[in-house]
């Protein structure tokens, strides 16, 4: 039962796709219905493999044995981001059936869109390390295709491809992972690794282990290579909020966290993965902090929660991780949304003209509102709960203690610009006239459900915590019901401080006209973090080299059939020789 | 003896096939070099292929290449070629020469195994996948011809100015 | 000397696959590439045909030839619609002409 569900999740998006490219784009309620009905049932199919997650079924594929097999291996790491994956994008495909109303080209959108969605799906669900890397790329490519959606708006393009090549830079280290692991063991099934961790020379496993790290890094947004998100939102905001903060992002999370029980013994790996996080969470809180576009503070706040969900891999607490992930998605997602609501009615993205919107907006005020809080985290929200068991796991396993009070300063900081944007955009008075109306029923049937999981996912607590430990038994993870985990949150002291902080930044904002002596020693910080903190430099930099060294290389695509023959022959020539000389002949 | 003979036919229609001034001709020297290589597999002992190839090779496909040709009219096009011709024939020795030694020192064991299955079997039941696949390609064939020869109105719908982001 | 029947045959096989590449290498007439592409397929199904027979495995030799006919068919097919298509379009059948895409 488990091999027809799961060709249905990762089949019935691609089919959409197809079908959505097939409809033209002179049916556009005709492509809206397909690409709705084609992500629902996708949603519908990832959850009803979650009770899969359980017996783990090994799914395999026979393709012929060049590669090893197709497997696929629903365990509760795959299918809860599964599940994830396809029910959000179903969300965010409702939710452009209002945004997208009235564009051109929308069986591209759709197509990429969906085509996105099974990749998501494939990608977390397989447990062969090339057919993973094969989904990756898949999802880096159609993230690229929908950044640059808008393709006759050179901001829009050049952000594309900046994240096409910063990810790539980090899919070779994925690449390297694999074949390391090929050359070694011969086949690309990573369950082999967890079975028998003495599998692999401790120097080869050094090098996927930080191979990995690094195309996590890149994938999720991690310093060093944090500056391709904000850059990516030029995109459409649904896709921001599909790729951008609730799945793509979290595929590098995901790597961490599947191949954490294989990589845990490599000297320097968990802290290494620590200070990338924690660096990551400091550098994009402060930055979010002068911010003023409003996607910009969203997609450093997703580079921010993104560090702590690193930060946690690299302590030890996949559980709390995997909790964190899935409050970020859903109040993520559902603050992209409520963001793209605002910025669709009012036309502009700059906070600095908004403002005065709640009385115009109100639904998008509640919604946008609670997934705030929850972000700041506060208590009773989703975000409160998975927010505490990352800084408590920060106190266990001997992780160092200076790493965990830069985390608690974070959460205040987060706090601080957290009340900073929903401020700037609902409340005070209007600082410019904007002709505003609310969302309309598409966007709020979006919505709603976000908000109301917001609410209420952290009582999954409980039987999220007893899926892992039971599919993942490499991973050591503790299952403990419901009430004792959130019992052991409420009573922790660093609850206490973490709460004290929260408290410290809603304070910092609200009595800012009294602190300009702090303002304006912070103002000098500001600047550097406006250019992120020369990052932003290098970046451009290596996207600059890249391109101009492509565009070198292009005289030698001649176009003509001779001259690509010519080179084929001559490979066929250099492959012999080295044949020849290196095997012997027969 | 006979085989050597074949060979070298089928070379020499090939080359022809090639160098022909005029396009039917190119397209008569190649039915030629078919029906030989149709008739080389027959006698390597794979006589179903050979009617196949008999069939296709050097009916459908000069057929195909005639009419293609009456709707395309002729065009005489100097020989000048883009890639200097003692740089083809270098490149082309090369990689003859290093398959050859590869490939001769082996070739000469023949093993006449049992017959495992008959070929009704083997392309039904074993090559399963193969033959769908075949039904595919048939399909995007048709598909794609189809697509090809059809008038096509051009549909093209600029992305709107005005868009937000 | 006799020259062994595989061996004839291996030469037979090269000699179209070098015929068929070297057109390839040196032609600028769309219908003469596909004339090529042809010759390169006859080739590759010979030498299917003479695995079979080598390893005493004839009919699965046959099976993996029908494919490559098919396919190679189907690529002809499509290849001579593309090139009414050319002519009509573009003009001419030169291989030099057809570099729009290159900017």
């Amino acid at each position: 039962m488990a091999e027809p569900l799961i060709l249905l999740t990762v089949g019935l998006p691609w089919l959409g796709a197809l079908l959505c490219l097939a409809a033209g784009d002179r049916h556009p309620r005709l492509q809206h219905t397909l690409a709705v009905s084609f992500s629902v049932a996708a949603g519908i199919a990832a959850l009803l493999l979650i009770p899969f997650g359980y017996e783990r079924p090994l799914v395999t594929l026979p393709i012929g044995g060049a590669f090893g097999d197709f497997t696929f291996s629903p365990d509760g790491l795959g299918v809860f981001l599964a599940a994830v994956a396809t029910v959000i994008g179903s969300l965010a495909v409702i939710f452009s059936v209002d945004y997208m109303r009235g564009e051109a080209q929308l069986g591209r959108y759709y197509a990429f869109v969906l085509f996105f969605i099974g990749a998501m799906v494939g990608l977390v669900l397989t447990t062969n390390l090339l057919l993973m890397f094969v989904f990756w790329e898949i999802t880096a490519l159609t993230s690229y295709a929908l950044i640059s959606f808008h393709n006759d708006d050179p901001k829009a393009v050049a952000g594309g491809i900046k994240a096409l090549i910063i990810t790539q830079f980090g899919g070779l280290g994925l690449l390297i992972g694999a074949l390391v692991l090929f050359a070694h063991t011969g086949s690309y099934d990573i369950l082999a690794v967890f079975a028998n961790p003495g599998l692999l020379p401790s120097g080869a496993l050094a090098w996927m282990a930080f191979g990995c790290l690094a195309a996590a890094a890149a994938k999720s947004a991690q310093f060093p290579f944090q500056t391709w998100l904000p850059d990516a939102m030029e995109a459409p905001t649904p896709i921001s909020a599909l790729i951008h903060a609730a799945t793509m992002v979290n595929a590098g999370v995901y790597l961490l966290a599947r191949f954490f029980p294989a990589f845990e013994g490599v000297p320097g790996w968990r802290e290494a993965v620590m200070a990338v996080g924690m660096l990551s969470a400091l550098l994009a809180a402060v930055m979010a902090i002068v911010a003023t576009d409003l996607k910009r503070v969203l997609a450093y706040s997703t580079v921010s929660q993104l560090g702590y969900m690193v930060y946690a891999v690299g302590a030890g607490g996949v559980f709390a991780a995997q909790f964190h992930l899935l409050s970020h998605s859903v109040f993520k997602a559902l603050l992209f949304l409520g963001a793209g609501a605002v910025i669709h009615s009012v036309g502009t993205r700059d906070m600095r003209q908004m403002g005065g919107l709640d009385k115009k907006m109100p639904f998008v005020r509640l919604v946008f509102v609670i997934g705030a809080l929850a972000l700041a985290g506060l208590p009773v929200l989703n975000g409160f709960w998975s927010k505490e068991l990352i800084l408590e796991v920060g106190l266990e396993h001997g992780n160092p203690l200076w790493m965990l009070i830069v985390m608690l300063v974070v959460s205040g900081l987060t706090a601080f610009y957290t009340f900073r944007m929903v401020w700037l955009v609902f409340y005070g008075q209007p600082r410019t006239e904007l002709h505003a109306h609310d969302a309309g029923l598409a966007m709020k049937v979006a919505l709603a459900p976000l908000a109301l999981g917001t609410l209420t996912t952290w009582l999954l607590a409980g039987s999220f915590s007893r899926l892992l430990s039971e599919s993942l038994p490499a991973h050591r993870i503790a299952a403990l019901p419901t009430g004792e985990i959130l019992l052991e949150v409420l009573t922790a002291p660093v609850t206490l401080i973490a709460l004290l902080l929260i408290g410290l930044g809603l304070a910092a904002w609200w009595q800012r006209e009294r602190l300009p002596g702090v303002g304006r020693a912070l103002a000098g910080l500001g600047k550097a973090a406006a250019n992120s903190f020369g990052f932003e430099a290098v970046n451009r930099a290596v996207v600059a080299v890249t391109q101009d060294s492509a565009e070198k290389l292009r005289s030698t695509q001649t176009g003509m059939l001779s001259w690509n023959v010519a080179y084929l022959v001559a490979a066929l020539i250099v492959v012999l020789a080295i044949l020849a000389l290196g095997v012997g002949l027969p | 003896m006979f085989h050597v003979l074949i060979a070298a036919a089928a070379l020499v229609c090939a080359i022809q096939a090639v160098r022909a001034a005029r396009l039917l001709l190119s397209a008569l020297w190649l039915a030629g070099a078919s029906a030989l290589v149709a008739l080389e597999m027959y006698l390597l002992g794979a006589p179903e292929i050979a009617v196949i190839e008999l069939s296709v090779g050097a009916g459908l496909v000069t057929v195909l290449f005639v009419f293609a040709i009456n709707l395309t009219g002729e065009e005489n096009l100097d020989a000048r070629c883009t890639i200097p011709r003692p740089l083809s024939w270098i490149l082309l020795f090369g990689a003859s020469a290093l398959l050859l030694i590869f490939i001769l020192p082996g070739i000469n064991q023949s093993e006449t195994g049992q017959v495992y299955a008959t070929f009704r079997e083997i392309f039904w039941e074993d090559r399963q996948l193969d033959t769908l696949l075949q039904i595919l390609m048939i399909l995007a064939g048709v598909l794609g011809v189809l697509g090809l020869l059809s008038d096509q109105k051009t549909d093209l719908s600029p992305t709107q100015k005005d868009r937000k982001a | 000397m006799t020259i062994s029947i595989p061996t004839t045959v291996i030469i037979m096989v090269l000699g179209l696959i070098g015929i068929g590449i070297y057109a390839l290498l040196t032609t600028r007439h769309l219908i003469k590439v596909i004339v090529a592409l042809q010759l390169l397929v006859k080739g590759a199904m010979l030498a299917l045909v003479l695995a079979g027979r080598l390893t005493g495995q004839e009919e699965l030799g046959q099976s993996l030839a029908i494919t490559v006919i098919i396919a190679d068919t189907i690529v002809a097919v499509i290849g001579m619609a593309l090139a009414v298509q050319v002519r009509r379009v573009i003009g001419t059948l030169d291989l030099r002409s057809l570099t729009s895409l290159r900017r």
